[in-house]
């Protein structure tokens, strides 16, 4: 190739190399918009994704208070506790016997942070096959559940630490639930970054201590 | 508001009053997006994503890819608006973005690659009985084959049509460097095409 004809080959580059197509502005402004603006309403995703699944968030609730009642004193008879509503609904109301359930609740979330830990440990770098990806998906999606029970709780109120980081967790959690969809492949990377930014797993560690050393 | 703009950028290089009031709806813009005006979001998206994503389309040749790294372009830039502290220009801050999003993607997929290439590596012949690629096949491999740097500043000058001084400010590097990267990346070019029988 002589240099008359490199120097077309190089005027034609804009015509020869990769051209765009036109840019899908409406297409990428939806995601844009939802991710900065609508970020906010995001935050409540998972009880739109409870909304859809009730069933399984009556299930997990289901387990939470059997959980809570395996812990309860034998012969405690249950109509002396409050109802969780009015608990939620009042937490100043005195409460008979409310070691018994800060027992229950501080073990719960004990054992929630440890699965949390371990899922968020255990999840690989990336994953070319996609296998994964579903079970992570899947662990993560009983766990978002239990999250927003924790964080309504009423001891989560009174913990803002834990409330944060309650919060944190969810958002990764939701990363992870919808890394079996198509169209988030490859967010394991942004999924790292968010626990790295968020310093999530050095909090849930501390987290994890704090209630093993109140027990 | 009236917010107020210096007429002499950071570098020292003086703005026309085109230049100045341009400079002063961008600012003003900015500062809505950063009070959350949707409105004023969209407006600065349209007056900047087309060049965005036509770079990250050159860059990636994919247009999936290109959406995607236009998206997360936008997106990290809203979210870090408040850093933005205007001693370059807006374009030029938001071209680092997606040259850094691009770069990243880039890396990251070489280094698969090379993984996925040494895994195959073993009881794999290469094929003799290949077709004789086209030019145009030939140009985008020898494209692709330049270094990061090489790639992006021809990229850039010769198919996106950015000044040495617009490339220098996105790569952060002298006026200089772009000149003698862009030299360098035609002469390789150059080579790899000598071969070429049309």
């Amino acid at each position: 190739m002589d240099e008359n004809r490199f120097n077309d080959v190089i005027r034609e580059l804009p015509r020869s190399f990769n051209e765009p197509p036109p840019p899908p502005l409406d297409e990428m402004w939806t995601v844009i918009e939802e991710a900065h603006f609508d970020a906010p309403v995001s935050i409540s995703k998972p009880r739109g994704f409870a909304s859809r699944a009730p069933w399984l968030a009556a299930a997990a609730a289901l387990v939470l208070g059997i959980g809570l009642g395996r812990y309860l004193p034998r012969g405690a008879n249950p109509s002396e506790l409050p109802a969780p509503s009015a608990i939620a609904a009042n937490s100043s109301t005195p409460m008979p016997d409310t070691s018994a359930v800060a027992d229950a609740y501080r073990d719960q979330t004990n054992r929630y942070l440890g699965q949390a830990a371990a899922l968020l440990i255990s999840l690989p770098a990336r994953d070319a096959s996609g296998k994964t990806d579903a079970t992570f998906a899947t662990k993560a999606t009983d766990l978002l559940v239990t999250t927003r029970l924790l964080i309504d709780s009423p001891a989560a109120a009174q913990d803002p630490k834990l409330h944060s980081l309650l919060e944190d967790l969810e958002l990764v959690l939701v990363q992870i639930a919808r890394l079996h969809t198509e169209k988030n492949k490859g967010d394991l990377d942004l999924i790292h970054q968010a626990v790295e930014q968020g310093d999530v797993l050095s909090r849930l560690n501390s987290a994890v201590a704090t209630t093993q050393s109140s027990e | 508001m009236t917010i107020p703009v210096s007429n002499r950028t950071a570098n020292g290089r003086d703005l026309d009053q085109r230049q100045l009031n341009h400079r002063v709806n961008e600012t003003q813009l900015i500062a809505r997006v950063i009070a959350g005006d949707r409105l004023a979001g969209r407006t600065l998206y349209d007056t900047h994503a087309p060049r965005v994503y036509s770079l990250a389309y050159r860059l990636s040749g994919d247009a999936e890819k290109a959406r995607e790294f236009t998206q997360d372009t936008f997106i990290r830039a809203f979210s870090r608006l408040s850093q933005f502290r205007g001693d370059a220009a807006f374009s030029t801050w938001l071209h680092r973005i997606v040259v850094t999003v691009v770069s990243n993607a880039r890396r990251s997929e070489l280094r698969m690659a090379r993984e996925v290439e040494l895994d195959e590596a073993d009881g794999i012949e290469a094929s003799a009985t290949e077709a004789e690629p086209d030019l145009k096949e030939c140009i985008s491999r020898a494209v692709d084959n330049l270094s990061d740097a090489y790639r992006m500043t021809l990229i850039m000058h010769d198919i996106e049509g950015y000044t040495h001084a617009e490339i220098a400010g996105i790569l952060g590097v002298p006026e200089g460097t772009c000149k003698s990267r862009l030299s360098a990346a035609r002469a390789q070019l150059r080579q790899e095409l000598a071969a070429f029988k049309e």
